[in-house]
């Protein structure tokens, strides 16, 4: 082995050896405030529902999805997330506009139905998750004082591709993209205001 | 003073307590409380899909060390083309359409930037090991992650249909953006780009550029917006012709292996003690990286196609004698 070859071996090994103290090191260093057993979550508390959730995701349509907590939900008639209370009224001065630009706010009459009096009666309000695309509109208009808060926003985990960008925790303004234990549940849940 | 001896505006005070107690009730009540249907109504619980369970999790990051084995053993052991091509078809199916081409180590870069810069970022032992190994691994035993672990790579080399060789000073020149690039998204990652420059004001948040813009993701997902399946669309067009454009110009997590792997302990290396210089390798390279009979370090990717144009290896795997061979090749 001629003595060019050798200088160049050297050089290899000590370069190798430099690169794995390296990344070893580096590793360590980040390794030391990463987080195992945590998933991404919207903290309700802090979320103003700008529309970025829905925007920022990488997925075309999006990974957050509004969640109705139904032991929270009045159930109210007039909902205010579901009808756009300012909009024209009908005759019986029911507003007529809908809050919900992907129409994914279904309601049902539940309950003993009061035929003679709609405004008696108590309706179920679910998400079309198929169509929800997390705007947050509702979540804004059931806030209270007009609602109970009961809608929420939530990283759905059977479409979160929990991908290494989450782009939303990078645009969220209020910093409300937290990483939460598995399971994966809001922290400080509204929904755990009955419990 | 009233018969108890209790002073009436504290009993005033007292009965105002208790009303405004009660009227927090009532409103606790009409806000807080479900109300009674009446019926045989029962609440529906919300629906919360959990994430995927832990080892779930970790099966990725097995996944890849597994894949890096098994591809340095590929190429630098069994030296066999179609053993990678089969690798990279099974890593298109795992890391690309099965997870969505999430988490890559490319994006990684991000990732890593992020959470040095933002303490208050936080990411998982997941993304670190996916950003580690692969770097470990070309240290080792070269760019094997880009021969046939990277989806990515993956997809480019199985679309090289024709390829063509680029003029090699036009190819040196291109080989310097991926450092270009990384530059950009570790910048774009950490501090977003705010200032004037020549009068134009730029204020840009904190975004990963490498993800916005990664052509094949939008392959993967099978959806994106229009100017994302464009490019992925001209990335596998320019790709059928052109071997591994993104790869070889744009990747940056490429041009940081093909540092570690200029180093490495092992490399794709050309049966240096059985060479007749026939050339035959160097023009199977769809990458331009054989020089003088000899696989660039950095550059080769080990896509284990000189191997298979290499009379000596077809003569090793039991084909006809390399002598026969060359007297093909090398008739005027």
């Amino acid at each position: 082995m001629d003595e060019r070859s050798s200088r160049r071996q050297f050089i290899d090994r000590a370069s190798r050896v430099l690169g794995f103290v390296t990344i070893g090191g580096a590793a360590g260093v980040l390794a030391k405030r990463a987080s195992a057993n945590s998933v991404y979550q919207v903290d309700p508390l802090r979320c103003t529902s700008c529309d970025l959730c829905r925007t920022s995701c990488v997925l075309s349509l999006s990974a957050v999805k509004a969640v109705n907590d139904f032991a929270r939900c009045g159930y109210c008639q007039l909902c205010p997330a579901y009808m756009d209370v300012t909009s024209q009224p009908d005759a019986t001065g029911i507003p007529t506009g809908r809050v919900c630009p992907q129409d994914a706010l279904k309601r049902r009459v539940v309950g003993t139905v009061d035929k003679d009096d709609p405004n008696n009666n108590y309706y179920e309000y679910t998400v079309d998750e198929t169509r929800c695309d997390g705007c947050g509109k509702c979540v804004k208009a059931c806030l209270p004082p007009a609602g109970n808060g009961s809608l929420r926003l939530e990283i759905r985990y059977d479409r979160c591709v929990e991908c290494n960008e989450c782009a939303i925790q990078l645009a969220c303004p209020d910093r409300a993209i937290l990483r939460v234990e598995v399971p994966g549940l809001p922290p400080r849940s509204a929904g755990q205001a009955h419990e | 003073m009233s018969r108890f001896g209790i002073p009436l505006r504290r009993v005033a005070t007292l009965l105002f307590v208790v009303a405004a107690l009660a009227s927090t009730v009532v409103v606790a009540q009409y806000q807080k409380k479900p109300p009674d249907f009446g019926g045989s109504y029962s609440f529906p619980t919300p629906t919360h899909p959990e994430p995927r369970d832990t080892w779930v999790r970790a099966l990725d990051v097995a996944m890849l060390a597994g894949g890096l084995g098994v591809a340095a053993w590929l190429i630098l052991k069994r030296r066999t083309r179609n053993g990678v091509v089969l690798l990279s078809v099974a890593t298109i199916a795992y890391f690309g359409f099965y997870r969505r081409g999430c988490i890559c180590p490319i994006g990684s870069i991000q990732n890593v930037t992020a959470s040095l810069v933002d303490p208050h970022y936080l990411m998982s032992f997941g993304v670190i090991a996916f950003f580690f190994l692969p770097l470990a691994a070309a240290l080792l035993v070269g760019r094997v992650f880009c021969g046939g672990v990277c989806p990515l790579g993956a997809v480019q080399d199985l679309v090289l249909v024709k390829p063509v060789q680029v003029p090699e000073r036009l190819d040196r020149a291109l080989r310097w953006l991926p450092y270009v690039y990384l530059v950009l998204a570790v910048i774009f990652a950490g501090w977003g780009l705010h200032g004037t420059w020549f009068g134009w004001h730029v204020n840009i948040g904190r975004r990963f550029i490498i993800c916005e813009w990664d052509p094949f993701i939008s392959l993967f997902r099978i959806s994106g917006s229009f100017q994302m399946l464009t490019l992925g669309g001209s990335f596998i067009l320019l790709g059928m012709f052109v071997g591994r454009p993104y790869c070889r110009w744009l990747c940056p997590y490429g041009g940081l292996l093909a540092i570690g792997s200029r180093v490495s302990w092992r490399n794709v290396s050309i049966t240096p003690d059985r060479e007749v210089d026939c050339g035959l390798c160097a023009n199977a390279c769809p990458f331009g990286a054989i020089e003088h009979h000899r696989a660039h370090r950095g550059n080769c990717v080990g896509c284990a196609r000189c191997y298979e144009s290499c009379p000596f290896e077809v003569e090793r795997r039991g084909g006809p004698s390399a002598e026969v061979q060359l007297a093909k090749v090398m008739r005027p």
